[in-house]
């Protein structure tokens, strides 16, 4: 059943998805060859600086509104399937609510990962050229020298992260939308309440915690320390995973919960 | 074609009466086999348990019996079917009669007034 | 045999709204009931509660004597008062949906009425009009082999030929052993096909009898009875 489940569930979805993320990657190859291929890092420094600043600017609006554009897909999709009309088939297939809640879970972080992969592989299209590689090279040492590593493994492991990371961004939205469904009469105003306070909240404990641990940018800065780069990120990496993995259990221990026990379809 | 029936009174003895009634008119033949309940049931546009409710009220009559495994049939015994065809005409007949005195006609002017209704018939046919 | 829809002391409260209060109700296997009542009765309510939808505030309900869960869902067919597609999907879509999410589905018969009433299994949902997406809705409803069918006003929004159609389906594919709820306030048009008819009334039971009883007991017809009892 939950094979089912995800397979419809993907079937659904994933028109736009592929559509949107096929455009993003077909941009990421014009620019590479049009643009990043030109580029010349021998010649005045000041154009090119100029150009690729705004370059990057650009692409970065444009990852940022296809990962925005992920997630309210991915709370789309939930509330739509789940809460809207089609929750009346959906509710009534013989499946528990935790078979449908993980089907969603897994779904939804296929897609998750599957736009951060993406845009990782458009990212690796616009920087592999040649005069980029080499013109890398020529500072390699001494960005390794900061980063505690090579660009490449630090890179990876960023990577990595996210890709791991972004179960519990589902699992959030997920558990938004159901906290939304305990007020009848608000249901969507109160989830996304329910988004905006809870990040707010996170935020705030997060620089609490921080502070507690000596590791808030402009208070305690890394490199008064003498600290590398790696080390203060990993540090903030140690305290987020754990915070965030509590934060995730508790939010789907409580969306579990009212999966199973308050399903109230309007 | 949904089968006209009141709304007043219970639908199965309503059944009753239509299946009565096209066995005496000879729509089914005496030893024919029956529909089903489920097709009666669907032709009438009526519930099944009402139809079998009926069905079975009919063979209590004895006019219709049933084999185990092959279903209902039309009883064969024509001598009761003449029996209840005759019942009916005289039924109609009292009715008919018991109207006419209404409108205030004695039985001999209502048989008065036959004859001359089966004449007229002919006579139009004659000429 | 156990009832296949039992409610004991059944109550749904809507903020400080009781959509049913107090509720006792057992339906037997093997007829057709109608449940009535004028709007906001608690028809619908009732009828969400049995399919696991809402959460009762108080009381039970039970099918088969069951909790509704996955388990009930397997043997109830429900079709709800709105549509419930995704309509970008085809109708051959919701086929394989219902195969595949349904064990008791039978696609082949599923495609027989789909054939006998025309409607073309390439068409997308939304490409539909309304009425013959209804028929679509009862068509995969009824192809399902259920215990317990329950019907949110399957008539409502279709002409007068078509409701023949519906209820002509209703009664070719009902199983001896199943018990099928309808719920409507188009009374007269369903109750040759009745057993029995519950009346609801503020969330309770105002009337629970067989049609037949109605009508040798009060002379009238279900539908003359209803507007009686319901008088504005």
């Amino acid at each position: 059943m939950l094979g089912k489940l995800i397979k419809y569930d993907l079937k659904v979805s994933s028109k736009l998805f592929i559509l949107l993320h096929a455009a993003y990657l077909f941009v990421c190859i014009i620019s590479r060859i049009l643009y990043m291929n030109k580029l010349d890092f021998k010649g005045p420094e000041e154009p090119v600086i100029i150009s690729l600043a705004l370059f990057i600017s650009v692409l970065s609006i444009l990852m940022t509104a296809l990962m925005i554009f992920t997630e309210l897909h991915i709370a789309f999709r939930f509330y739509r399937s789940m809460f809207s009309r089609e929750g009346y088939l959906s509710w009534t297939l013989p499946v528990s609510g935790t078979q449908h809640l993980w089907a969603k879970i897994i779904s939804g972080y296929i897609l998750a990962a599957a736009d951060i992969i993406l845009i990782a592989v458009g990212i690796l299209i616009l920087i592999t050229g040649r005069n980029i590689t080499s013109a890398y090279s020529l500072i390699a040492d001494e960005m390794t020298n900061e980063l505690g590593m090579p660009l490449e493994r630090f890179a990876l492991l960023l990577f990595t992260f996210c890709v791991v990371s972004c179960i519990s961004t589902v699992i959030m939205i997920y558990f938004c939308i159901v906290i939304g469904q305990l007020f009848p009469g608000h249901r969507v105003l109160c989830a996304i309440a329910a988004y905006f306070i809870l990040s707010t909240a996170l935020q705030v404990f997060t620089l609490l915690i921080m502070l507690a641990f000596g590791i808030f940018p402009g208070h305690n800065f890394f490199m008064a320390k003498g600290q590398t780069m790696t080390e203060y990120m990993t540090n903030i990496f140690y305290v987020s995973a754990v915070l965030t993995i509590i934060i995730t259990i508790v939010q789907y221990v409580i969306t579990h919960y009212i999966m199973n026990k308050k399903i109230n379809l309007l | 074609m949904p089968w006209n029936l009141d709304n007043d009174r219970p639908i199965y003895l309503q059944l009753m009466e239509r299946i009565q009634h096209d066995i005496i008119s000879g729509v089914y033949k005496p030893g024919d086999k029956l529909p089903s309940v489920r097709d009666l049931a669907v032709e009438a546009a009526v519930n099944p348990n009402t139809m079998q409710k009926a069905l079975s009220e009919l063979e209590r009559c004895g006019l219709v019996y049933s084999q185990r495994t092959s279903g209902r049939f039309i009883t064969d015994n024509t001598n009761m079917l003449k029996e209840m065809r005759t019942e009916l005409a005289r039924e109609h007949i009292q009715n008919f009669f018991e109207q006419m005195r209404k409108l205030g006609f004695s039985d001999e002017d209502t048989l008065e007034m036959i004859r001359n209704t089966i004449k007229g018939v002919y006579n139009e046919t004659d000429s | 045999m156990r009832p296949i829809l039992e409610c004991q002391r059944l109550t749904k409260k809507y903020g400080s709204f009781f959509a049913l209060s107090d509720l006792n109700l057992s339906l037997d296997r093997g007829q057709i009931v109608g449940l009535l009542g004028p709007n906001g009765s608690g028809k619908t309510t009732l009828i969400k509660l049995a399919n696991g939808l809402l959460i009762p505030t108080d009381g039970h309900i039970m099918i088969n004597g069951l909790a509704p869960g996955p388990d009930t869902k397997k043997i109830v067919s429900y079709l709800p008062d709105r549509s419930f597609f995704n309509e970008h999907l085809r109708v051959k879509d919701m086929l394989s949906y219902y195969a595949d999410f349904y064990r008791n589905f039978s696609t082949e018969q599923a495609k027989k009425m789909l054939d006998a009433l025309e409607i073309d299994k390439h068409s997308r949902l939304s490409s539909l009009s309304k009425g013959t997406r209804e028929k679509v809705h009862l068509v995969l409803v009824m192809s399902r082999d259920a215990d317990l069918y329950i019907l949110d006003e399957p008539i409502g929004g279709v002409d007068p030929a078509a409701r023949d159609y519906i209820l002509r389906t209703i009664l070719t594919n009902y199983k001896e052993n199943a018990t099928v709820l309808i719920s409507t306030h188009l009374i007269s048009d369903i109750e040759n096909v009745l057993d029995r008819v519950i009346f609801l009334r503020d969330g309770q039971i105002a009337l629970n009898t067989s049609v037949d009883e109605i009508r040798t007991e009060y002379g009238k017809s279900v539908d003359t009875l209803f507007r009686e009892v319901f008088k504005c």
